[in-house]
């Protein structure tokens, strides 16, 4: 229709073929920067929040000093004479991230295997969406599992752990072991997604070639797929470190919220945890310093971030 | 007449209702190169992989009939399908080396296999590579990445991997379609020279090459074989007007 | 020495029978974590779910404890999002799918892309508080809280319709470039109907995150509860819209969080009876696309 109209309109008036033509250039012209713009927009927004966080985070190292900072244990940022250390909370966030990745990674895999190799279709019928939901539950729902469901528990068997020691603050199970079991919880879905996607990935020779050689099928996956699929492993448990470091809402209340050194059974403070639950009330340069907090979390991720970029790019590189 | 290394008594073979292999019967020669030709999609291959029961692994699939091995029959109950893949090893179409060091590509059988020695593995390694007559050109280099050789090599390679958990029978499934003619011709080399020690059996379209590497040869024809026998009175003088018709369209 | 005589023999593994049943064990427990997570949540919300919880706010006064408040701002918050999200998204996926060359800038935006899609929300959150709701001044806003996530939800979209436009055959854009088709037209009427599947799946995983999001909202949105209420006439209504876009107001997400804090675990039970159904609701309608993908295809 629009079409007809306009070789209509060229043959009434024939010098508007130019005119068209230009016209049409133009708005090529405005759409190709328009798009473009669009594509800017996501290195301006990256960009800008960086910006941002250094702004604000950094005159916090300035006036407290880096050494102040990354290695004072003492976090009393309302004292009279307060104090910045946030050693204890970059440990906890370590330690606990680091058990949740332990506890993650072998379900995490081996569930994987089971989606990806299992001969029984009909029982990945059901294993497969049940983790497509595991990863859509809100954050704050883990949370609420954890003080409500793991909490209790968690008290039960320090309780009975610590029934002889006087010296032990009773946490009432909201401790880093808590945290740890909500975090590996928590970063299982994409553990398995992304060990299910690297291990489907693998070359079907490299499956034929081992069984052919007299490799039974559980041989197979464990020695030849599973190294084959290598790197795309290695990145799924490098974005799980992301989340599980940069989460804050399902534990705050979990890991009891204590500054505390990471000990299984201590009530313990996150890097994350400390911006959600301090920003409400903190001002001057106790805000600021939760800003630098942020700065720190942010620098570590993008580092994580790198170092993944660089695996895949090895991986690319030797084929698995 | 020596007791044939393989025999194949009425193997039938079927994926859903598709019939791909019709009352196959057939005998191999130990120590002796066979040759299995004909038109692609004639069960040549599938044959092939009857033969070391990779074909359990393909979805649907029924097989009836038996294969004997040194008189005993593979698709028995009581066969445990790992140590008869063991004996009868495979390499396939498209070089497949595992994404690791060339030295680990050899070892991987071996140690599947539960040895675990370094000494021990290191001549295994040393053996199996100069039995695919790759040493030479890899000693240097054993920790490197396998994927860093050039086709021709990786299937040489993958010929070595096979060699490495000692079979007795080696299959050969188009091992040259992907090389190129310098790569082919080593390859061939080395398929004559196997045949001192392991029983090959080898699937090829490409009819010179059979000839230049069989002592025996059968032409399958739409899931049935139509014709065994020694490779010089099939390809010059065989008895079914089919094979002559193929022989014939395929050298003239 | 395994007797390799006879192929009459199978051999025993009880290393790989023990790895079996770790992989099972492995799969089973990730089914048993959902089911009980779930089924805990609605056994322990179900009651508190009802008519009135999920229409009237919050009150003191009226002696109501409704989240029908949060509910409005959860579909405001998403709505505002998405509509600052989908086209800025869309719009950079075409540009790198079907304008920009192979080279420094494509590489620039999909290390950020790649980037921001990795920053955690609490981030998120502060950059959105000092730069929304500080140097914009739009303070503790669902305006705020919706820029904020817009910009969180970004890389999502980017990435799905980048994923689409890529299924897109060659020969569609070849086909109308051919026939004297300019390339905007051509990336309106035949690439963007195409990749629309793409797209809204992209849209439905935002809006997933979206409606869990707690972190980011905490202090751009803030907590508000109030229900809007109903305008006189058709302009007083787009107007108190627009002046209930710049009131603070706390999604179900950030209500079940300060619910939990406060210890008001019935409510937050509710809530997330509430959220968890959306979820359901989420994931179904992202199944019943790919399914009429998969049957097109």
């Amino acid at each position: 229709m629009r079409e007809g109209m306009k070789t209509k309109q060229n043959m009434l008036c024939p010098g508007s073929v130019m005119a068209d033509r230009k016209k049409k250039a133009v708005v090529e012209g405005i759409a190709q920067a328009v798009f473009g713009v669009c594509a800017s927009f996501v290195i301006l927004v990256t960009a800008s929040i960086t910006v941002y966080m250094i702004g604000k985070g950094a005159s916090a190292f300035w006036k407290v000093g880096v050494k102040e900072i990354l290695f004072g244990t003492v976090w009393k940022p309302t004292a009279e004479k307060p104090s910045y250390g946030i050693l204890y909370m970059i440990l906890t966030s370590a330690v606990g991230t680091g058990l949740a990745v332990l506890l993650s990674v072998p379900i995490g895999v081996l569930t994987a295997v089971f989606l990806a190799e299992a001969a029984d279709k009909r029982l990945a019928a059901v294993v497969k969406p049940a983790v497509e939901l595991l990863a859509g539950i809100p954050s704050v729902i883990y949370g609420l599992l954890g003080i409500s469901l793991l909490n209790p528990l968690m008290y039960r068997l320090e309780l009975a752990l610590f029934r002889d020691s006087p010296g032990h603050r009773f946490t009432g199970g909201a401790n880093l072991l808590s945290a740890a079991l909500v975090l590996a919880v928590m970063i299982l879905p994409t553990v398995i997604n992304i060990s299910e996607a690297a291990i489907r990935g693998v070359q079907p020779g490299v499956r034929a070639a081992s069984l052919a050689l007299g490799g039974s099928r559980i041989q197979t996956i464990f020695c030849a797929v599973l190294p084959a699929a290598k790197s795309g492993i290695v990145t799924a448990v490098v974005l799980g470190v992301g989340r599980a470091v940069g989460e804050a809402m399902a534990i705050t209340l979990v890991s009891g919220g204590c500054v505390n050194p990471p000990l299984p059974f201590y009530s313990v403070r996150f890097l994350a945890t400390a911006i959600v639950s301090e920003m409400g009330y903190s001002s001057g340069l106790h805000r600021q310093m939760l800003f630098a907090i942020g700065l720190a979390l942010l620098i570590f991720i993008m580092a994580v971030n790198t170092a993944l970029t660089k695996i895949v790019k090895k991986g690319a590189e030797n084929g698995g | 007449m020596e007791r044939s290394k393989i025999s194949v008594r009425n193997l039938e073979l079927s994926y859903g209702a598709a019939r791909a292999l019709k009352n196959v019967s057939m005998e191999i020669r130990g120590c002796a190169v066979t040759a299995l030709i004909g038109p692609s999609g004639c069960g040549k291959s599938t044959f092939l992989k009857c033969i070391n029961r990779m074909n359990d692994f393909v979805e649907g699939v029924r097989i009836r009939g038996s294969v004997f091995l040194d008189g005993e029959d593979i698709y028995d109950r009581r066969v445990d399908t790992t140590l008869l893949r063991k004996k009868v090893g495979m390499v396939f179409q498209q070089p497949n080396p595992f994404p690791m060091s060339i030295y680990d590509n050899i070892a991987y059988g071996p140690r599947l296999h539960g040895i675990r020695g370094r000494q021990e593995l290191d001549g295994i390694v040393e053996e199996a590579l100069k039995g695919a007559a790759i040493f030479e050109e890899t000693k240097d280099r054993l920790k490197k990445s396998a994927l860093g050789l050039s086709g021709g090599q990786q299937q040489r390679l993958c010929i070595a991997r096979a060699l490495a958990v000692r079979p007795e029978v080696l299959l050969m499934d188009e091992p040259t379609s992907a090389l190129d003619p310098v790569s082919t011709r080593k390859v061939e080399e080395l398929i004559r020279n196997l045949k001192k020690k392991y029983t090959v059996v080898i699937v090829t379209h490409n009819m010179q090459q059979a000839a230049r590497v069989c002592d025996d040869a059968a032409f399958f024809l739409a899931g049935e074989m139509v014709e065994s026998g020694p490779g010089d009175v099939l390809f010059s003088r065989p008895k079914d007007r089919r094979t002559r018709d193929y022989v014939a369209g395929r050298f003239g | 020495m395994v007797d390799e005589t006879t192929l009459y023999h199978k051999r025993k593994r009880p290393a790989e029978a023990f790895l079996l049943s770790a992989v099972y064990g492995a799969a089973s427990m990730s089914v048993i974590l959902l089911a009980g997570m779930v089924g805990y949540v609605f056994f322990k919300g179900a009651g508190t779910v009802s008519w009135s919880f999920l229409t009237t706010a919050a009150s003191v006064l009226q002696k109501t404890s409704g989240i029908g408040g949060n509910l409005v701002n959860t579909l405001y918050i998403a709505v505002l999002t998405l509509l600052a999200a989908v086209p800025v998204g869309v719009g950079a996926a075409v540009y790198l799918n079907e304008y920009a060359k192979p080279g420094k800038l494509v590489r620039l935006v999909e290390f950020t892309t790649e980037t921001l899609s990795g920053i955690p929300s609490v981030i998120f959150g502060l950059f959105g508080m000092v730069f929304f709701g500080e140097t914009l001044g739009l303070g503790y806003s669902l305006l705020a809280g919706a820029f904020t996530l817009s910009l969180m939800v970004l890389p999502l979209i980017v990435r799905n319709t980048q994923e689409a436009l890529r299924t897109v055959p060659d020969s569609y854009r070849m086909g109308a470039l051919g026939l004297g088709a300019s390339r905007f037209y051509m990336i309106r009427t035949i690439l963007l109907p195409s990749a629309m599947p793409g797209i809204l799946t992209g849209l439905i995983l935002a809006a997933g995150r979206i409606v869990g999001e707690s972190a980011a909202l905490l202090f751009t949105a803030g907590s508000g509860s109030r229900l809007p209420k109903p305008g006189a006439g058709a302009s007083d209504t787009i107007r108190r819209l627009w002046e209930k876009a710049h009131e603070s107001g706390g999604t179900l997400a950030v209500e079940l969080y300060l619910q939990m804090q406060n210890g008001r675990y019935e409510t937050a039970f509710g809530i997330g009876c509430v959220l968890i159904g959306i979820v359901l609701c989420i994931n179904l309608l992202l199944k019943l696309g790919a399914d009429r993908l998969g049957n097109k295809a």
